[in-house]
């Protein structure tokens, strides 16, 4: 199926007069052929997973949640605010408060947009992509106003974080803990969901609401369950970004993570072990992608144009087809 | 359903992980070829096709080109201030380049963090105000022709407001602006000049809107500092107005009837010196320092003349101009007050290189105030 | 006093209704859409084609006609293959309408990378003649560039097509109740591609409007999630032509409003007054959800509302 997708890209490339072969080659070698490029396709990955657990976990309950980005900038912001104030603490006080910072902001910014839900029956899509833009451009209100760096000449960024409060990388690469944060995190999602009554309970009311109901399952909250636990695995992404990559809070430390989370979550079925498997392909892709423009002069929206014909193709082949009497 | 997600996605990851490790060990016709040419890397945050800040490098990196030899150019454009710009910084390394122009202010930590990996590499960055053994940054005070096009504005404008379509209120914004309403007060005091900024480097349909706000307002004269620049002159081409232009005198296509003149880069020059000299091995006239200068280097100019700018007025902004590059006359030299009455440079006093780029104050004639 | 009170309020509007129109087109063609029962989040995507291709053919050509006719037909081209998703293949609508939404951005921004330095003369603007010297509202409604004024005659065109003709009729039968629509031998199908398509043709002159008139410019992403607006502002509207005109236009005014504070001197954070018109579209959003969901059509409540 995915492979359907490469072949159409590959005809987009070929209409264009380029060598879609040598986009190929140059995507995986630029991610794949080198260890550093291999560490990068990590990188990329982290935030993917965790965003992508962000979509995966509402859409367990039949919510569609696109804010990954949103509540990804709001747990960097949380983060943030930990890492400025709290800055004389001490590494392994400053980092586990940033964690919990991230999550709880993420989970903040995914617990108003299910309450909108609830409370006013506001459609989750559209209030979390509105969402999404109202929170990137708080990160850029604070960068450049309460937070500005004194000595940074006006430019948009905040002081740059202590030691204490970055998380390491691992070597000589840009891999960090956050890698374990989303292994873990995905671990427990799928713990959780096969193996434990709230799981059950999830997966009833996706398959035989009309059950749900009669059972008496909590749907409204679940419904607020979710989505704040999705928002916290995004805002836990933003925390990551800040503190281990950027080392500070600037506008533009999410490269998208938040719609390509979405994608990846989609592609994965929802499920957290191919949600590890489609970040990592999206990782090469991604990676790959920057890679095609140097050599090759294309622009890094190609990649987007494979992501988006995968994502059409797997809808459309009716994998993600909800079998029922009055979809009509 | 999921297990064959999950074999699918197994099975591609395999074969490009396959694939991956066996291609660099296959023989690449292109590479022999360029494996004596010295690489050189530039790097955009925005599309090169800007006719702005953007296409401007990138008009510096076509001179280069054509002007030096035995050199190889790699480019990456729409790299954002992020830390992906390490990742294209490495990946251009990684093809071999040995010498790194990084255009954009954001990319200033980037690229000491990857010079402090690559001790031999030199990256050199537009505008920044740190540098490190293998880092140096490059600037031109572009300032200097906005003050010669706030004298012809000054003269042209029938209104007597002048408009400013800003993006951010950094120093480098406001250096432009008061050079702007400075050099426009000088020739004629009535002169007001109102700024609006959008928030954002580059959003068309906000640009737009500004620039109609301004106009609306009896702005006759428009000028911006935006990285793409095109709406903005474009709306003052629709509504009969003038304009001021900014990074290049090539926008003048979008606004024939009201083009005064603008500032203009010709980084051409100043990126074969660069080059050269890394490549001949003299690095050390390029990294651990700032470089920066004005009108006399040639790197940045007054763009040419429209038919809006009457005769008389070009001769003065020429006389000006030959006054600055003599070191006759100096913009910004005292004594300057900003818009609230506070004296900012006393007599006789000439601005030194922190005051100009700490830069956060308006001068006399501007209205409202710099916001937070 | 007044008078800058007066002067700044009539600015403000002209900019609301200018700002207002490509909302409005794209509102237009969504209210169709949905009153058939298809909700297309791809409206977003539909407006970039239209920007995009607009402007490429008005970059060759230099014909408004052709190009408006151009990005028409693009919007409608990538709306058709959501309508397939959805309508044939039965995927989820909006999953399907943000993977639209994906796959216009990378098309357009590969297709429109050499027309960024490409110049066009635009589309004119046209003062109508008695009208536009009304005191007060002359300027605000009267003095814009021909496709605003095409907006607000679409919006009187739908309102009479939707609620007085029989075709309208058709429409709003197959969006509130498709299977007896389709027991009464309507063509259900049909009837929501041809729709679907009218939505696309909408949001493809919405972005039009953008590159060719608006800016006279193509960026990538130009449109800046103006699409989800609209598809917000929708349920505001009650999916009525009327409302959609009125809250395209105060859309346009938190939009213009902080540029034009700031033109006159009144100095306040750009970035915090930048959200407004997206914290209103939210709170209209709210307001239509609480307040007009009688007025939903059937078809499309398990869409917005589907939950387990």
């Amino acid at each position: 199926m995915a492979g359907a997708a490469f072949f159409l890209l590959g005809l987009f490339l070929l209409f264009f007069g380029h060598n879609p072969l040598r986009a190929f080659m140059e995507i995986l070698q630029g991610s794949l052929g080198s260890s550093y490029g291999r560490s990068e396709v990590l990188v990329r990955a982290i935030p993917l997973m965790l965003c992508a657990a962000a979509t995966a976990i509402p859409a367990r309950v039949g919510l569609l949640n696109v804010g990954g980005e949103g509540q990804l900038h709001f747990g960097a912001l949380a983060a943030t605010w930990g890492a400025l104030t709290f800055s004389a603490l001490p590494g392994h006080l400053l980092i586990p408060l940033l964690v919990v910072l991230g999550i709880l902001g993420g989970a903040l910014a995914g617990l108003v947009p299910a309450l909108l839900r609830t409370g006013f029956g506001a459609n989750e899509t559209i209030t979390t992509l509105l969402l999404n833009y109202v929170i990137t451009l708080i990160v850029e209100y604070m960068v450049r106003g309460p937070w500005k760096d004194p000595t940074a000449f006006n430019w948009p960024y905040t002081p740059e974080f202590t030691g204490a409060a970055r998380l390491s990388f691992y070597g000589t690469t840009r891999v960090h803990a956050g890698l374990w944060f989303a292994l873990i995190g995905l671990l427990l999602f799928y713990f959780v969901l096969e193996r434990t009554r709230i799981g059950y309970e999830i997966r009833v009311m996706r398959d035989n609401p009309e059950a749900a109901r009669r059972a008496g399952i909590p749907i409204v909250r679940y419904i607020l369950l979710t989505m704040c636990v999705g928002g916290a695995f995004a805002g836990l992404a933003g925390m990551a970004e800040v503190s281990a990559i950027q080392g500070r809070l600037r506008p533009g430390i999410s490269a998208g993570f938040g719609y390509t989370g979405f994608l990846v979550s989609w592609l994965a079925l929802h499920h957290p072990a191919g949600i590890v498997l489609m970040a990592l392909l999206f990782g090469v892709i991604s990676v790959g992608g920057d890679m095609i423009q140097i050599s090759l002069n294309l622009p890094y929206a190609t990649v987007n144009i494979l992501m988006a014909l995968i994502f059409f193709i797997v809808l459309g082949s009716g994998f993600l087809r909800k079998p029922s009497l009055e979809s009509l | 359903m999921k297990n064959w997600s999950l074999a699918v996605t197994a099975r591609m990851i395999l074969a490009g992980a396959v694939l991956g490790a066996l291609l660099p060990a296959i023989p690449c016709r292109a590479d022999a070829q360029v494996k004596e040419n010295f690489k050189v890397g530039f790097i955009y945050v925005g599309p090169k096709d800007d006719f702005g800040y953007n296409y401007e490098h990138d008009q510096g990196r076509i001179y280069l080109e054509k002007n030096l030899a035995g050199i190889e150019v790699i480019t990456a454009e729409n790299i954002p201030e992020t830390a992906e710009v390490e990742r294209v910084m490495e990946q251009m390394i990684q093809k071999g380049a040995k010498l790194i122009f990084a255009t954009s202010y954001g990319y200033l930590d980037s690229a000491i963090n990857v010079g402090r990996r690559h001790p031999d590499i030199v990256l050199v960055h537009a505008g920044g105000f740190k540098f490190s053994p293998n880092v140096g940054t490059y600037w031109r005070y572009i300032y200097n022709p906005m003050y010669l096009s706030g004298l012809a504005a000054g003269k042209v404008t029938k209104t007597n407001i002048l408009g400013f379509v800003a993006a951010h209120p950094i120093p480098q914004t406001l250096q432009n602006i008061n050079a702007l309403t400075y050099g426009a007060r000088s020739v004629n005091p009535k002169v007001t000049m109102r700024v609006i900024y959008t928030g954002e480097w580059c959003n068309p349909a906000k640009a737009a809107e500004a620039a109609n706000t301004l106009a609306e307002l009896g702005a006759d004269v428009l000028s911006q500092h935006q990285d793409c620049p095109r709406p903005v002159v474009e709306t003052a081409a629709k509504r009969g107005i003038y304009t001021v232009g900014y990074h290049s005198g090539d926008l003048q296509r979008f606004n024939e009837k009201g083009w005064i003149t603008g500032a203009d880069w010709k980084w051409g020059t100043l990126y074969v010196q660069i080059t050269k000299d890394v490549m001949e091995g003299h690095k050390e006239k390029w990294v651990n320092r700032h470089d920066r200068g004005g009108l006399e280097t040639g790197q940045i100019d007054i763009a040419p003349f429209g038919s809006a700018a009457p005769k008389e007025t070009q001769t003065a902004v020429l006389k000006k101009k030959k006054e600055i590059i003599d070191g006759k006359y100096v913009v910004f030299q005292g004594p300057m007050q900003d818009n609230k009455g506070v004296v900012r440079i006393k007599e006789g006093e000439k601005p030194s290189f922190e005051f100009i780029e700490t830069m956060n104050w308006y001068t006399e004639g501007v209205v409202g105030d710099v916001p937070k | 006093m007044i008078e800058i009170a007066l002067a700044l309020i009539q600015g403000v509007l002209a900019a609301g209704v200018r700002a207002g129109t490509p909302i409005l087109y794209a509102m237009l063609g969504e209210i169709v859409s949905e009153r058939a029962g298809v909700v297309n989040l791809g409206t977003d995507g539909a407006m970039l084609m239209g920007a995009c291709f607009g402007f490429i053919t008005m970059a060759h050509t230099q014909d408004p006609f052709l190009s408006l006719l151009a990005a028409a037909l693009a919007g409608a081209g990538i709306s058709l293959i959501h309508a397939f998703m959805v309508v044939t293949l039965r995927a989820n609508q909006i999953a399907s309408g943000l993977a639209l939404t994906f796959l216009s951005l990378g098309i357009t921004s590969f297709i429109g990378r050499p027309y960024v330095k490409r110049a066009i003369d635009g589309i004119a603007q046209w003062s109508v003649p008695v009208l536009s010297k009304i005191p007060f509202l002359g300027p605000i409604l009267f003095r814009h560039d021909i496709l605003v004024y095409g907006a607000y005659l679409c919006a009187l065109l739908i309102w009479f097509f939707l609620f007085y003709t029989r075709g309208g009729l058709v429409l709003r039968a197959v969006g509130e109740n498709s299977s007896v629509a389709f027991a009464m031998g309507i063509r259900v199908r049909r009837v929501q591609y041809l729709a679907v398509a009218f939505g696309g043709i909408c949001a493809g002159l919405a972005g039009a409007y953008l590159s060719l008139a608006y800016t006279r410019t193509w960026v990538e992403g130009m449109t800046n999630g103006r699409g989800i607006i609209a598809v917000a502002l929708v349920i505001f509207s009650a999916w009525h032509p009327f409302w959609g005109a009125i809250g395209a236009i105060l859309f346009g005014t938190t939009f213009a409003f902080q540029l034009q504070l700031q033109a006159r001197g009144m100095t306040l954070s750009p970035y915090f007054l930048d959200m407004l018109p997206y914290l209103f579209t939210l709170f209209a959003l709210l307001m239509g959800a609480k307040m007009r969901r009688h007025e939903m059509p059937e078809g499309i409540k398990k869409v917005f509302e589907e939950v387990g």
